[in-house]
């Protein structure tokens, strides 16, 4: 496959045919084990569940914590616990319609390590990541439906993008690194990161009409 | 109806977490004129997730669980309210302003301009709004480094097209450009500098101050 297949690459066509392999019941809502889970937290405020969901993603929270910045990995046991804490008093605000429950736990980690981040360095601010990433209102169905969509399309993309833009993908989100400090990490021009970071996009079919 | 976006640098970065946070304030205020941006960003949020789903899991001691099961019945911290009706203004911009427009500490540039600047503790960014009357215009200026603009109420236009409320432009150092207003409203923007902004007439100099960015 080339690097940039064209809009109208049949192959291309096919995969977006391809039925998504997520699972959403006839009210729309996902019913996945950790949506379920969540759910079961916020409404029964059930510790088995809490300490189940803990088990699963707080090691995943610790290493999101260990690949960021060494300031912040430094913390990533502090930051694993803030993020758990916030699951639990946030979970009635979880929406199965709107996100998976690892899309909602990975906001809130991103949250918190930007946030401890500039706590570590001292910023003072009267802003919290919370106001910068205010959570989306109710979207119309159809647009809840259309991101449905795009999850499933995203995931089964992601492994088969070529390894130099999966690499770059890595340091922006999970080393939440801007497209100048990838650059100097990797000794490539900025125009080569960000074009890399435009192919991915392409092909994951996210950007739309973006320059 | 917004025509101008934030490009796809700007939205992965913050997404993704690395934007400056003065910078990161110009896009969520966008986001809150436009839903298509909100699309995109929600997006790229899901590839976040799909990595983080993906990381190889880290050892978790199981005191972490403990220290943690102990703490659930502590208070939660007040949150606030976040989302806003969509004909207020960004709950943002409301956090960052102590009142109204009227009562921001207000430096008149000219008879046509003044600048309020915000506190947003980024300290390599200078976020404040611009108030230009209807019909007057920002002096020519370039500056060294990237100008973030979004447009808050009313319109202005530059050499190259009209921008309007949740417009949102993007300058670099080479650019130089002279917004005017619309002559019909005043315009209230935001403007995003990372260095030090400089008019070009050589009598705005004492006047200007961006010449002494004020990290605040
Ligand atoms: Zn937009």
């Amino acid at each position: 496959m080339s690097e940039l297949p064209p809009e109208d690459d049949p192959d291309m066509q096919a995969q977006q045919n391809v039925q998504p392999n997520i699972k959403v019941n006839a009210e729309g809502k996902r019913d996945d084990e950790w949506s379920q889970c969540l759910q079961v937290i916020a409404n029964k405020r059930d510790r088995a569940a809490f300490a189940r969901l803990f088990k699963h993603f707080a090691p995943l929270v610790k290493a999101f914590a260990m690949s960021g910045s060494p300031l912040a990995a430094s913390h990533a046991d502090e930051l694993v616990q803030e993020v758990m804490l916030k699951v639990w008093q946030k979970a009635d605000g979880y929406n199965p319609r709107k996100a998976a429950a690892s899309t909602w736990i990975y906001t809130i980690a991103r949250n918190c390590r930007t946030d401890m981040y500039r706590r570590l360095q001292k910023f003072d601010t009267p802003l919290a990541a919370e106001d910068i990433w205010v959570e989306q209102e109710e979207e119309e169905p159809f647009v809840a439906v259309q991101q449905r969509r795009n999850a499933a399309r995203v995931r089964e993309m992601l492994t088969q993008l070529p390894q130099e833009q999966a690499q770059i993908l890595a340091k922006v989100y999970m080393e939440g690194k801007s497209h100048s400090e990838v650059a100097e990490d990797l000794e490539l021009p900025l125009g080569t990161v960000k074009s890399r970071v435009r192919l991915a996009m392409q092909k994951l079919q996210i950007m739309t009409d973006q320059r | 109806m917004v025509t101008h976006h934030p490009d796809m640098r700007l939205l992965t970065e913050f997404a993704s977490g690395s934007l400056p946070l003065a910078q990161s304030a110009a896009i969520s205020v966008h986001l809150h004129f436009c839903s298509h941006c909100k699309r995109q960003v929600n997006a790229l949020q899901d590839m976040g997730a799909e990595m983080f789903d993906t990381l190889q899991p880290a050892d978790v001691d199981d005191s972490l669980l403990d220290n943690v099961l102990a703490h659930l019945d502590d208070e939660a911290p007040l949150t606030y309210a976040s989302s806003a009706a969509i004909d207020e203004s960004p709950v943002l911009v409301q956090r960052l302003m102590t009142g109204d427009y009227k009562d921001l500490k207000w430096s008149r540039i000219n008879k046509a301009l003044q600048i309020a600047r915000l506190r947003t503790g980024d300290p390599e960014h200078e976020f404040a709004l611009y108030h230009i009357k209807a019909g007057g215009s920002i002096p020519c200026h370039s500056h060294k480094g990237t100008e973030l603009t979004l447009v808050l109420e009313g319109s202005f236009s530059d050499e190259e097209g009209v921008y309007h409320q949740g417009d949102f432009l993007m300058r670099d150092a080479e650019d130089v450009h002279t917004p005017t207003a619309s002559r019909t409203a005043d315009c209230i923007c935001i403007g995003v500098l990372d260095a030090p902004i400089r008019f070009k007439p050589w009598n705005y100099r004492l006047l200007n101050p961006f010449l002494q960015l004020q990290a605040s």
